[in-house]
């Protein structure tokens, strides 16, 4: 009967216990250095703990096939036996371990991925909102600056009218060799100089393209709607235009409005059902441009509407409780309104009003952007 | 602290060495104890946190890295070897006595039947395979530790 030797066992016994051992040790201290280099990092730390893992396995492993050997050359020792079955059980602990690692650090590893990308979309939030904010700074300090020089404009020139008008009468009434008529003629002059310049600069000011130029509120909508639809689509929600069917032409900040009202209708489209819908409606009512999103989805209670406005507050899981805040400082820089009307069960109106000393009478029956630059107002119709 | 854990488990090894034995005459795990089914579930766990710890970098499209290339090998032949395991413990603890000639190093085992050769080859695999998966395995940790030090983090 054939018989092999049992030295290739012992060989590889000997020879795998070490390079194990071995193995083992020098991939821990890889690890160690990894984290050494990047403490913070998830995969480093799965890959040090399964490396310990692997480590204590080697060892256990290696005593239990040394003790083996030991009971194989030295007779069966009761003290030996009992080692060889706790080793072997230890054995069997660390697999399970080196198992449940593995198991755990793929949970842990998919916290970390949604964590990342929370991170990762509050960053682009915050930057959005800086940029927001940046612009909305620029624009009232800008419109503040504009109207104090206005204001200091129009009480300059009536004062400059006293001075020119009163100048002029002495200058009248004084004989040709007064030796003060030439000094009257001077202050007469540079009034009529200073009332010059005060009409350029008015003239200017009203003239100067500023943050609201002449925009269509139907095309501002129209255009945030072409790019919020394929999220419309995606939840299977019917939108419904119904726009005023001349343009809405006035002094508007598109790119600001466009942010307001992509943050409404995404709030919308959230909050409805699929399958549910959304209307956008653009009127003219007495002295307003009426815009209004009414959505039938699930609404809000009373207490909710109440904060809607306030600063940080949100009912989303890692909302910023900013947007609602911005979309009404938009409203308000355009001085207009914005109000809410939300039934639970039945879904939420927003309606925006933007006034027409902001949007020109004119200007709502002209026939659009299109026609031509509009003349600036010759008084104060159009301002404050 | 660390003097009294000591304590402990050395107060534990010794319980359970010298504690009155009756069973202790065969195998370090008789085949139909509790603690061998313990042990062959515990490798076919291994053997599964290896398989799916392979699934998972698959998933992720690892193995475009160098090191997860290494790793996934490594952990191949360590989900092998745990599989090697069960068939090498079910076949040595089912027959405890195996005709052997000779002594010490000449000592040689004699093929009586098929159970017998399988036995020789798993056990001659048991400590073979433990070899590539080991290297294996520290070779992807060294590239990856490598790899990463060129990649912005």
């Amino acid at each position: 009967m054939i018989s092999l030797p049992f030295f290739p066992i012992w060989f590889f016994q000997v020879l795998g216990t070490l390079a194990v051992l071995i193995f083992s040790f020098l991939s821990l201290r890889v690890t160690r250095k990894l984290m050494a280099r990047d403490p913070e990092n998830a995969l480093w730390l799965f890959l040090d703990w399964l490396t310990l893992g692997f480590v204590i396995f080697s060892v256990s492993h290696a005593t239990s096939h040394i003790i083996q050997e030991l009971i194989n050359h030295f007779g069966q020792s009761p003290t030996l036996w009992r080692l060889r079955r706790i080793f072997g059980g230890f054995d069997s602990i660390i697999y399970v371990i080196i198992a449940a690692t593995i198991l755990f650090f793929h949970r842990i590893q998919r916290l970390y991925r949604r964590m990342e990308a929370d991170h990762h979309h509050l960053e682009e939030t915050s930057h959005e909102i800086l940029a927001l904010n940046r612009e909305m700074e620029a624009l009232v300090m800008e419109r503040t600056m504009s109207e104090m020089a206005l204001g200091m404009a129009h009480g300059i020139r009536n004062p400059l009218h006293v001075i020119g008008g009163f100048s002029n009468r002495l200058l009248r009434k004084t004989d040709p060799d007064d030796p003060t008529r030439a000094w009257l003629s001077t202050i007469a002059e540079e009034a009529r100089r200073i009332e010059q310049m005060v009409a350029r600069f008015e003239s200017l000011a009203q003239r100067k393209e500023s943050f609201f130029n002449q925009e269509d509120l139907n095309g501002i909508v129209g255009d945030t709607l072409e790019l919020l639809r394929p999220e419309v689509s995606a939840k299977n929600i019917s939108l419904v235009t119904d726009f005023y069917p001349k343009p809405l032409v006035g002094r508007l900040n598109r790119h600001l409005l466009k942010v307001a009202l992509s943050h409404l209708i995404r709030n919308a489209v959230e909050a409805t059902r699929p399958y549910g819908k959304i209307i956008v409606r653009t009127i003219v009512e007495k002295d307003y441009a009426k815009l209004t999103i009414q959505d039938t989805g699930r609404g809000m209670p009373p207490e909710v509407v109440e904060k809607v406005f306030v600063p940080f507050y949100t009912t989303k899981i890692g909302g910023t409780g900013l947007g609602m805040v911005f979309v009404r400082q938009i409203v308000d820089e355009h001085r207009g309104v914005i109000a809410l009307d939300s039934k639970v069960g039945r879904g939420t109106t927003v309606t925006i009003r933007l006034p027409h000393r902001f949007v020109d009478k004119a200007e709502l029956e002209a026939p659009g952007p299109s026609a031509g630059p509009q003349a600036p107002p010759e008084s104060g119709g159009g301002q404050e | 602290m660390k003097r009294r854990l000591a304590q402990i488990f050395s107060g534990v090894l010794a319980l359970l060495l010298y504690s009155p034995s009756h069973a202790l005459a065969q195998g370090w795990f008789l085949w139909g104890t509790e603690g061998s089914y313990v042990h062959q579930l515990a490798h076919l766990l291994f053997c599964g946190a290896m398989i799916f710890f392979i699934y998972e970098m698959r998933g992720e499209k690892l193995q475009r890295y160098r090191g997860f290339g290494y790793l996934m090998w490594g952990c191949g032949i360590l989900a092998l070897w745990n599989l090697d395991a069960v068939v090498g413990h079910t076949l040595e603890w089912g027959r405890m006595n195996r005709t052997m000639i000779g002594h010490g190093l000449s000592e040689r085992l004699v093929m009586e039947d098929w159970e017998t050769w399988f036995y020789y080859i798993t056990k001659i695999d048991h400590f073979a395979l433990l070899i590539p998966a080991f290297y294996l395995y520290y070779r992807g940790l060294k590239t990856l530790a490598l790899e990463s030090k060129f990649e912005p983090r």
